[in-house]
């Protein structure tokens, strides 16, 4: 072990430790599982602060204080080594902060809680597990396995066509996998003989080497860096997802309930972009520049699609589905611009869509609590929701924060990251960049719809029941709140965390 | 001749078994049958102790080098050991073999076992020719053992017509090799091959790819494996098994003895080059078709049997790497198939003593009626679509490293892709155990506590070999082949 400390093996195996628990909990017990989920998630939480506090952020690589290494396989050379820097380190308190809300927000969920909370806690045990992985072989298994809860959860908690949006979403994310898995292994003996590693950062260190390397496939020689940059680029976009493979997310999203569509949107779509930045970039240095471009124009297909989707829907939750992939598609043109900027940009957007995002898919869980639908405008053309700012003003209040972080209004955290990736795109991409503010445009277009559809203009006679957000509501959206808005006004304590890292990998892109 | 204790345990094992059967009359049942069963699982049980307490053991060749007792055999024997017992756990347990034919069923499987134990220890032409033909000939009688069924007659022509005509292919092409190497002994032909001119090499090319096929229908590879869904479709459940383990195993061991023996060398030949890249196209084919017609299945026991098929096609691949850490791919492959395979029929078999057959619809709501079984059966199916941390990801990862570490990276994400493809079908059946109601609420009578157990026993392995794999590692790679 080289550090001192061992919080990182706590983070990720206290959601394991909650498991546990529940599974000794009797099943009649309801409220004694959501009680005890929500301590084991708030503990996580704790623990995770306690990261942040102890976070050193001058230092651009792994921090030391925390890294831990301990041999697993050993003829494989593989360990079980967890670090974390300034890229994870955000991350980690996004999910600790959105899996304490989400047992929060499922308060309502009756059908088999015991399952469902041990396969949430479950779940969140995975996303750790890929965030702290300094092994490459560790990270693949958490990711897959990642898979099995996600699975069930959307299959059996889901709306009415769960079970399509649990397959292909598993199918999909599964068949990306299995590419990065070829990766991995051609990886590990391109390191080498005799040395052989899966330790990403000595994958990083020999980035020089697979530049030269060639692979011999069909008779042709192809660059082995290329080659299986691409394998990997497919294994991380289908999780983003990037044009053309975004199209199990809008259905595992709108089938998913409340709380897995927050943490799919919130957490699980930045492992994809967090695979970029931890793997296929910093690995691939010379193949990244040299696919710049198609990353970019792929995110600015992102940008744009996703927005002229986003706007033909009549479903909220679809809606926003739209939206996030439009969202990602900023972060993808970010990371394609390789500037200082556009990378923080692109990690603090990361940051930020999983707030503001969260907050949309909470509130339009909460609404859907009351009325059982997500119609803006329903199959037969009347209106699904209407009014709603006059029946639910503290819902209203709530709405609008979000939807204006979600456009990036200044004052609020989308605000920043986003002008952040222009101002890092602009030299590089201006065209594109120039093609890409339209996405801004409608996207505040489609929101702005939306919000005027369901919330001004006569109130639709059902709508005239619904009750306003209780306290438990309010209080798990309040830190929501405080996020985009503290961070939209001042992004410095996530800005500082990640910026030493951030810039380290842009210098190390620049070399190429 | 110590080191052929564990036959010869069996063969007296055999013989005890034939008198015990013949003394009681089948309407007879309790003690008698006990002491039947009793007498097989001592007999296999001390045949396990032996071949286990022999595995570090230096490598020798008995009977004049006909036969080769290395690490290597040593492991197939012990998961084939492992599969027949268990396969008779099974048959007793099920009711899809008659009563009066269950003694028969034990008789007969450990008489196979006898043949694939000898396949897998062959050193030499004859004593493979000889091991195929046991294993074969008593197959077919498992294979009709339900007597007036007409699938399971069926199932027993089909098997004895394919296995006798691949069987005479087989020796015509092993005559042709004797014809023009002039030895019989494994370590010879190796010597031989070597040097050869081009015009003998010319002539033996097709020779082997007649040897291929005998050894290609036992493992059931494509285009050999038309059989293979009829027959275990039409056998018995605990047949199936028997057959989906025993037999597959002793043709891959085989196989990579046979393989390693000729084409093991350094120096790459045009021969070498021609049976890889045989083997390359049969093992994708393999997989893949395998794979493609496990979707449309409405039986489990079917859509098992063609899964069945497409491992038997990633085991393959270890094989023609013909590398060391190939050979580990394998046997590592070998011990969670074994597990994994087990735990599948031993659920099934349940759910179709119950229903009286195997529909998917039958395993509606498992996770309802027996939370314990559908956990063990989802783990069990995830682990053969390969994901982690389950042993069968760890085998696939082992298969893949043994790949690229020759460079084929289009057989790698072919085998790949046909995960995916599998995973598909093996979601069918977690997706029916647990999203789908049940027709009903009774529960299963045939999971009764000891079988839980038993199910239990053979699930716990599929989970820790995926994390603690280190172990198994070393003692597949102490299992090194030896020639003679």
């Amino acid at each position: 072990m080289n550090g001192t400390s061992n919080l990182l093996s706590w983070i990720l195996w206290m959601p394991i430790i909650g498991v546990l628990g529940i599974l000794f909990i009797p099943k009649a017990k309801e409220n004694a599982i959501r009680m005890w989920a929500l301590l084991n998630t708030a503990i996580t939480m704790v623990l995770s602060v306690k990261l942040w506090m102890g976070f050193d952020n001058s230092i651009a690589g792994m921090q030391d204080a925390f890294t831990i290494k301990m041999k697993w396989i050993e003829q494989f050379n593989i360990n079980y080594h967890l670090a974390v820097d300034g890229i994870s380190m955000p991350m980690i308190l996004l999910t600790s902060l959105l899996l304490f809300l989400c047992v929060l927000c499922s308060w309502t969920v009756s059908k088999q809680v015991k399952g469902y909370y041990a396969l949430l806690l479950f779940l969140q045990s995975t996303v750790y597990g890929v965030f702290l992985s300094m092994d490459f072989f560790l990270f693949y298994v958490y990711w897959e396995v990642m898979l099995i809860p996600m699975f069930f959860l959307i299959g059996i908690w889901g709306g009415e066509n769960r079970e399509y949006a649990a397959v292909k979403f598993f199918l999909y994310t599964f068949f990306g996998s299995i590419l990065m898995l070829v990766g991995m292994v051609a990886l590990y003996h391109a390191t080498g003989m005799g040395a052989e590693s899966f330790n990403l950062l000595a994958l990083k260190a020999q980035a020089d080497q697979f530049i030269q390397m060639k692979v011999s496939l069909f008779g042709m020689s192809i660059p082995f860096d290329k080659l299986f940059f691409v394998f990997m680029f497919i294994g991380f976009a289908i999780k983003v997802p990037v044009f053309p493979f975004h199209t199990w997310l809008p259905h595992a999203h709108v089938q998913a309930p409340t709380a897995i569509s927050v943490i799919l949107a919130g957490v699980l779509l930045k492992m994809g972009t967090y695979g970029f930045l931890r793997i296929a970039f910093p690995i691939f240095p010379s193949a990244t520049v040299y696919f710049a471009e198609c990353i970019a124009a792929l995110g600015l297909i992102n940008i744009i699609y996703g927005a002229f989707c986003a706007m033909a829907q009549t479903d909220v939750k679809k809606l926003i589905a739209y939206s996030s992939v439009s969202h990602m598609g900023f972060v993808m043109m970010g990371m394609a611009a390789m500037t200082t900027q556009g990378m923080n940009g692109a990690v603090l957007q990361m940051f930020n869509h999983g707030t503001s995002t969260a907050m949309m898919f909470l509130l339009i869980g909460i609404l859907y609590e009351r009325s059982h639908h997500r119609w803006i405008i329903r199959p037969d053309g009347s209106r699904g929701f209407g009014g709603l700012y006059t029946q639910l003003p503290v819902y209203s209040i709530i709405f609008i924060i979000a939807m204006f972080a979600s456009m990036g209004l200044p004052g609020l955290s989308g605000f920043i990251s986003e002008a952040l990736i222009f101002l890092g795109m602009f030299p590089v991409y201006t065209t594109m960049t120039v093609i890409a503010l339209l996405g801004l445009l409608i996207g505040a277009a489609y929101l702005l719809w939306m919000f005027k559809r369901m919330f001004f203009g006569d109130v639709v006679e059902e709508n005239k029941s619904y009750t306003d957000m209780n306290a438990r509501e309010i209080f798990y959206m309040a830190p929501l709140c405080v996020a985009v808005i503290v961070f939209g006004i001042w992004p410095s304590p996530i800005l500082n965390i990640m910026k030493a890292s951030v810039n380290d990998l842009v210098t190390l892109l620049g070399k190429y | 001749m110590a080191r052929f204790v564990p036959e010869i345990t069996l063969v007296v094992t055999m013989i005890g078994l034939l008198f015990v059967e013949s003394t009681y009359s089948n309407e007879e049942k309790g003690s008698k049958k006990n002491f039947l069963y009793a007498t097989a699982y001592i007999g296999l049980l001390f045949t396990l102790v032996k071949l286990i307490g022999s595995l570090g053991d230096e490598p020798t060749a008995i009977f004049t080098n006909s036969l080769t007792i290395d690490p290597f055999s040593t492991l197939s024997k012990i998961i084939m050991v492992l599969g027949t017992a268990a396969s008779i756990y099974l048959s007793r347990k099920s009711s899809d073999i008659y009563e009066n034919v269950k003694g028969e069923f034990v008789i007969i499987s450990v008489g196979v076992l006898i043949g694939g134990m000898l396949l897998s220890s062959a050193n030499n032409m004859l004593i493979l020719y000889i091991g195929i033909e046991i294993l074969s000939i008593l197959s077919y009688v498992l294979a009709s053992l339900k007597k007036n069924d007409d699938r399971s007659s069926e199932a027993g022509l089909k098997y004895s017509l394919y296995g006798g005509i691949s069987a005479g292919i087989m020796l015509f092409g092993l005559s042709h090799i004797f014809g023009v190497v002039g030895t019989i002994q494994f370590a010879g032909i190796a010597g031989k091959l070597a040097k050869l001119d081009t015009v003998q090499i010319a002539v033996l090319m097709p020779s082997f790819l007649l040897f291929f096929a005998g050894i290609g229908y036992k493992i059931a590879c494509v285009p050999f494996h038309m059989w293979a869904p009829d027959v275990y479709e039409g056998s018995p459940l605990p047949v199936t098994t028997f057959f989906s383990i025993v037999p597959k195993i002793a043709g891959i061991a085989v196989l990579v003895r046979v393989t390693m023996a000729f084409f093991g060398g350094a120096d790459v030949t045009l021969l070498q080059m021609s049976w890889v890249g045989t083997l390359s196209v049969v093992a994708a084919l393999t997989m893949t078709v395998g794979n493609v017609s496990a979707i449309g299945q409405r039986s489990v026991k079917r859509m098992l049997a063609y899964s069945s098929i497409s491992h038997a096609g990633v085991m393959m691949l270890g094989v023609l790497c013909l590398s060391e850490i190939g050979v580990r791919a394998i046997l590592f492959y070998g011990i969670t198939y074994l597990f994994m395979t087990l735990v599948a029929f031993f659920i099934t078999s349940a759910v179709q003593d119950e229903y009286g057959n195997d529909h998917f619809e039958r395993f509606s709501g498992l996770i309802g009626k027996h939370p314990l079984m559908a956990i063990f059966m989802i783990i069990t199916m995830f682990s053969l679509a390969g994901l982690p941390p389950l042993s069968g990801f760890v085998a696939k990862f082992n298969i893949f490293n043994a790949l690229i570490a020759k460079k084929y990276y289009v057989l790698t994400i072919i085998a790949g892709l046909n995960s995916v493809v599998a995973l598909f079908y093996y979601m069918k059946i977690i997706r029916i155990m647990v999203f789908k109601k049940s027709e009903n609420d009774s529960g299963i009578k045939g999971f009764d506590f000891s079988y839980q157990v038993a199910v239990a026993c053979l699930a716990i392995p599929v989970v820790l070999l995926g994390v603690f794999w280190e172990n198994i590692l070393v003692v597949a790679n102490g299992a090194k082949i030896f020639i003679q």
